[in-house]
């Protein structure tokens, strides 16, 4: 048996560092939602589990080869962020250990968000986002769900289109991500993406779908020039999903892409010509990161 | 939600025949959809969604039939295909 528990990055020397944690999946509900549990085939593969912590490191902080978003690896924010990874095969394979299931629709690894909390506080952690890493037979596909702020405690207003919301210090239930440990390209950064982002002030959603309204999405035909104004900083829309373009029976539309000839990361990344790694953020998503970040990095 | 690779996508098409690009986009949008809203929340909780939006998508239920459904016509000849190769590989 082994348990090995690792700081990939320090972080802020503070009680409640901003707090990524990269956790080896003890078990999977299989089907998701069924009550059935099943050891994860990760389990007894250490190795394996240590190159997709280190994969999901270096495409959050823009260490892929080639890779242009490098967000998270600002000197502002990267040496304040603490990253852990946690490995222990020692577990039962029971339901408050499964931190994954295996959707029966679909080949999607589901985090089971509602057990993170418990799960992670028997080894003393709190984290704001958490990828559960999976080696499923037969489930491959990456799936995320965004923050449960703690909208009873404090954080950072600032303002949107749809009025005051507020970068909240802390969570009730943390970023989620059920990943695969043979991700690669920009998933892991697609899937911090939503996580980071929160259910109550301002998600961020899947743009290579018509995606309902959100803090990067918006609806309407004609596209307007505008796309939205935050905290009093106007942002343009991408008029034609440049890289891309609008299927004609979509109401969704994005906001300005910083570089207009690739798709944006929170789009189709694998329908970049120059590679996925060579996708960036559009605008306002990161702003929006970015302030949500410091917010946190800043927490008293 | 990790987006389909395009060969995933032409995979589909090529081992469902019955299987139309229209329902390959249909399901991508109501799984995508799944993790848009707080599954620990009434839908009301979101500030970014109007009801008649809600109102467009269905409920909760009604998307999750709907993706089962869809499931089945697009993966389940290479289900069939899979189960009887490793069937026959025994």
């Amino acid at each position: 048996m082994a348990f090995v528990e690792k700081v990939m990055r320090v972080g802020a020397t503070k009680p409640n560092p901003f707090t990524i944690c990269i956790v080896a999946n003890p078990a999977l509900e299989a089907p998701w939602k069924s009550g059935i549990v099943i050891p994860d085939p990760i389990m007894g593969q250490l190795a394996a589990f240590q190159a997709a912590a280190t994969y999901i490191d270096s495409a959050l902080f823009g260490l892929l080869p080639g890779q242009k978003e490098v967000l998270l690896a600002d000197p502002a924010i990267l040496p304040f962020i603490r990253v852990l990874s946690l490995y222990d095969d020692g577990l039962s394979p029971a339901l408050a250990n499964a931190l994954v299931g295996q959707d029966s629709s679909s080949f999607l690894l589901v985090a089971r968000r509602n057990v993170f909390v418990a799960f992670l506080s028997r080894y003393e952690i709190q984290a704001d986002v958490v990828y559960a890493v999976s080696a499923s037979v037969s489930h491959t596909r990456a799936s995320a769900w965004c923050t449960t702020d703690d909208d009873a405690g404090d954080g950072i207003p600032f303002m949107v289109d749809f009025g005051q919301l507020f970068h909240r210090f802390n969570c009730t239930i943390p970023g989620t991500v059920g990943i695969h440990a043979t991700a690669c390209s920009l998933t892991a950064l697609h899937e911090f993406g939503h996580a980071v982002s929160s259910y109550s002030n301002g998600s961020i959603v899947d743009l290579y779908v018509d995606s309902n309204p959100a803090l990067n999405n918006k609806l309407g035909r004609p596209i307007p020039a505008g796309f939205a104004t935050y905290n009093a900083t106007p942002f343009a829309s991408d008029g034609a999903r440049d890289g891309i373009g609008y299927p004609s029976d979509w109401r969704s539309y994005h906001c300005e892409l910083v570089d207009s000839s690739r798709p944006a990361v929170m789009d189709d990344y694998y329908q970049s010509t120059t590679g996925p790694e060579a996708c960036l953020h559009d605008q306002i998503t990161k702003r929006f990161i970015r302030d949500r970040l410091l917010a946190k990095i800043n927490r008293p | 939600m990790q987006p389909l690779k395009p060969e995933q996508r032409r995979a589909i098409l090529e081992n469902s025949p019955q299987a139309q690009p229209a329902d390959i986009d249909e399901y991508e949008r109501l799984l995508s959809l799944r993790f848009a809203e707080d599954p620990d929340q009434e839908p009301a909780a979101a500030p970014d969604h109007t009801a008649q939006e809600r109102a467009l998508v269905g409920s909760q239920e009604e998307r999750e039939a709907r993706l089962k459904q869809l499931h089945a016509k697009l993966f389940g000849a290479s289900e069939n295909k899979k189960a009887k190769t490793a069937a026959a590989h025994g």
